[in-house]
């Protein structure tokens, strides 16, 4: 196991290793948060029997920029979190540790795509209030 | 035949009773390290299908997507089977602090005793997730 860990660092780069035990540490965080308010805080308050998540309650939360921030932020963490996980998974095959540049980039523009396509649908949320 | 032969001779090293991924050639460790990649790869679909869904309803300004969408995905059927998401976010999460601990360079002569605490916590926490997942059942909510 711990040969495993240091050939994959040895491809994967320290800072992406370090990044990733950040990240995970804060997705633990993030996701609690996420649960909580999405499922179980206010939700259903207005009705009182529909406990459903509506549209109208999302975005009045997202009417106060904490929110649309922490969502931006998980974000960014779970996509690096996640892509950069598919990235160590795919170095352990050789057919892919050879195209290492290949990879960087094409995982580059998922992350860094997905996060603009993020911000492109907060974005008229952020002017709501 | 002999094309299909030729391509799973190329996993003997995944599925050959020789390959250190055959389970009786696993111990706990390995279990542990192919649990964790596995839950992983599985999260990154998950994630990406959730971004999706949930953006592309989210484009409607009046939000009848959004809604439909929360309608659809609060029926018992679905709400159950975010209990399987819940059970391997929990294990991938438990696991990961372990792996997080190893590298602080705790716990690693005792790696075996560490992921079994951290299997007992997930237990617990499953019990509440459960509990969590059966409260927004018995809310009929999501």
């Amino acid at each position: 196991m711990a040969d495993q860990k240091i050939a994959t660092t040895k491809v994967a780069g320290t800072w992406p290793w370090f990044l990733q035990r950040l990240t995970a540490v804060l997705l633990i965080v993030f996701l609690a948060v996420h649960i909580y308010v999405s499922h179980f805080m206010d939700v259903g308050a207005e009705t009182g029997e529909e406990p459903l998540i509506t549209f109208e309650e999302v975005s009045l939360r997202l009417d106060a920029l904490i929110y649309v921030v922490a969502d931006l932020g998980m974000l960014t963490c779970v996509l690096f979190h996640g892509l950069n996980g598919l990235r160590t998974v795919l170095f352990d095959f050789d057919m892919f540790a050879n195209r290492k540049k290949t990879i960087d980039v094409a995982l580059f523009v998922v992350g860094v795509g997905t996060l603009v396509w993020g911000i492109v649908i907060l974005l008229p949320f952020i002017n709501g209030a | 035949m002999e094309s299909l032969r030729s391509i799973l001779k190329n996993f003997k090293w995944l599925f050959g009773k020789n390959s250190e991924f055959y389970p009786t050639n696993m111990k706990t460790g390995m279990w542990a390290w192919v649990g964790h990649r596995l839950t992983g790869l599985a999260l990154v679909v998950y994630v990406f299908l959730h971004l999706s869904f949930i953006t592309t309803a989210s484009m409607a300004a009046d939000g009848a997507d959004f809604d439909v969408l929360m309608e659809m995905t609060s029926q018992p059927l679905l709400v159950a089977m975010d209990f399987v998401l819940v059970v391997v976010v929990i294990y991938h999460a438990m696991n990961g602090f372990r792996v997080v601990l190893f590298d602080l360079g705790m716990g690693i002569k005792r790696q075996k005793l560490v992921f079994w605490v951290m299997m007992a916590v997930s237990a617990v926490l499953t019990v509440g997730g459960l509990w969590a997942i059966w409260h927004l059942l018995f809310r009929g909510g999501a």
